[in-house]
């Protein structure tokens, strides 16, 4: 109990245990089907050239690849969505929560600076969504071999962690948005919407031609390409991806500190 | 620290929202080793000047300072040394109130174990329940623990008592006491005119968050009107009562009387004593009444 960030996670144990079997869960019957898929490669490959062009990029173009098929099942929505409303709920949380169940100002009156409080709530957020993402990989890793998914290491880790720095991108600005506000709602709803939004643009401008400059505005376009299952994590996507979270915090720091509170 | 500095000040302070609800220039002070009562109907802006001493909102005009402290640039001095209890407040439900007063309290980088068991065995609390479980007066009593734990210079209490059976609020009035011995200073806020009379030196009155009056308790006492409804055997002629001492208004309908009073109630027991006396009732103002007969402005009065 001696800190923010302590406490925070301490508070969270039960339901990151939870978030972290649901993660196993869908790991495993991700990896449980390959073998089926990769018998029958030729007709799934047929299935997957008919679909239009933007769609099948969205997937992944190498269906029947152990890594190519992880990239299209897990990679292209699953994991990311899920680490998403993970990292989405805690930077709701973070703030808002606190002023809406009105424990902020006990929490304030000790001589605890508020961007102290938001900082260890930030980190909370980060560690809790890194560890998600630890479990994650670690799933493949084990789960992957007896289903005939044999990735290296250093493959799986960039992957997740584009996943990861995706997460937490969103759940900064989650952060940002409840720091600002001071609602819950308004944070949820507000990332969920930017997340959509971008999800979609980054989809559309992958058939739509001359949309290539409005798909940089979207983190998925950093996230998705190229395919860090295959190809490893790029150090531009993942900087940028970073900086996106960062930047939130720093917002997130700036507004919390000169607003009113709610009682 | 020089002594002569008040332990709480404020200057013009004035917070305007939107709507109305705010305070306007308010300007007191209270002395070191006072307990002071902010006294005033709910929604008067009691809460909004506390919630500015501890830097939660931020003034529109004018400062605040406690011990000499600016509550905007000490914000986190002054929380290192105020006791502070607010007038609604949610604690973690999945905390137990031991862990839920430990935390504060390592936040505050102190070890107030024996505080806290010592706090709770006088308030009756049983540490080892869930927040999530304890009822309404029993989450009051956390937040009464957290704020008299590490023996604060200053307590800011907001409406401490609500919800406290009478048993807890006499344990309360004790720790006051206690704090108030030890030379701390409490600003505690009330609507409720006996708890203010019975435990404050001083009190500051706010309506629509305007400073209506500050005064001695007891210049306050003596002003206070009493109510006095008496049930008589025989009705009593209309201005019977109306000339005796300290009598402002008798109306008479049926067989009772209703009978508005200040000062000594002897004269009224005495002219009494020639009727037969079937009950009698007598009760404080309520504040809203005090107020409509001292603080009355013009338009409204």
């Amino acid at each position: 109990m001696g800190s923010v960030l302590t406490k925070t996670l301490r508070e969270q144990r039960r339901a990151l245990a939870w978030w972290a079997v649901g993660l196993v869960a869908a790991c495993v019957l991700t990896t449980a089907f390959y073998p089926t898929i990769s018998k029958n490669a030729a007709s799934f490959q047929k299935l997957l050239d008919s679909l239009p062009e933007g769609l099948r990029k969205a997937f992944g173009e190498n269906f029947a690849s152990p890594a190519g098929y992880l990239q299209a099942r897990l990679f292209s929505i699953f994991a990311p969505v899920l680490l998403l409303i993970y990292a989405i709920g805690a930077g709701s949380r973070a703030i808002a929560g606190e002023e809406e169940r009105q424990s902020l100002d006990l929490l304030l009156s000790t001589p605890v600076r508020r961007r102290r409080v938001l900082l260890d709530k930030a980190l909370a957020m980060i560690t809790a969504t890194v560890g998600l993402g630890a479990v994650l990989a670690l799933a493949i890793v084990v789960t992957g071999p007896p289903f005939e998914i044999s990735i290296g290491v250093a493959n799986v880790v960039a992957a997740v962690a584009g996943c990861v720095l995706l997460a937490l991108a969103f759940g900064g600005i989650a952060l940002a948005v409840g720091a600002g506000t001071g609602r819950r709602s308004v944070a949820v709803g507000v990332t969920a919407g930017i997340a959509a939004g971008s999800y979609l643009i980054d989809i559309l401008a992958l058939s739509v031609n001359g949309l290539g400059w409005l798909q940089r505005l979207s983190p998925f376009f950093y996230y998705r390409d190229p395919e860090s299952i295959i190809r490893g994590l790029d150090p531009i996507d993942a900087i940028v991806l970073g900086a996106i979270a960062v930047i939130s915090v720093a917002i997130a720091v700036w507004a919390f500190e000169r607003r009113d509170l709610s009682a | 620290m020089n002594p002569s500095v008040p332990a709480l000040e404020v200057e013009r302070l004035t917070k305007s929202y939107g709507r109305a609800r705010g305070v306007v220039d308010l300007t007191f002070s209270v002395e070191r080793g006072e307990v002071f009562g902010y006294l005033g109907p709910n929604g008067a802006g009691k809460t909004t000047t506390i919630r500015i001493l501890l830097d939660f909102i931020r003034p529109t005009r004018g400062r605040a300072s406690i011990l000499g402290l600016d509550s905007r640039r000490d914000a986190i001095a002054i929380h290192r040394r105020v006791g502070y209890l607010p007038g609604e407040f949610g604690l973690y439900e999945r905390l137990t109130a031991h862990e839920q007063l430990t935390y504060l309290s390592s936040l505050r980088g102190g070890d107030d174990e024996r505080s806290i068991r010592e706090l709770a065995e006088r308030f009756d609390l049983d540490l080892d329940v869930r927040i999530a479980s304890l009822s309404h007066g029993n989450k009051q009593k956390v937040g009464l623990i957290q704020a008299f734990v590490h023996r604060p210079d200053v307590l800011i209490l907001d409406e401490p008592t609500q919800g406290l059976d009478p048993l807890m609020q006499q344990a309360f009035y004790r720790l006051l006491h206690e704090a108030r011995e030890r030379g701390g200073t409490v600003f505690l806020s009330s609507h409720v005119m006996p708890e203010v009379e019975h435990v404050c030196d001083r009190v500051g009155i706010i309506r629509d968050g305007r400073l209506a009056a500050v005064e001695d308790i007891d210049d306050l006492k003596g002003k206070a009107l009493k109510l006095v409804e008496v049930r008589l055997a025989t009705p009593a002629p209309s201005g019977t009562f109306d000339r005796v001492p300290g009598v402002r208004e008798a109306v008479a309908f049926g067989d009772r009387v209703r009978i508005t009073m200040a000062g000594p109630i002897d004269p009224l027991v005495k002219a009494l004593a020639s009727h037969e006396v079937l009950d009698l009732q007598s009760r404080e103002p309520s504040l809203e009444e005090v107020f409509l007969t001292f603080y009355a402005t013009g338009d409204d009065g």
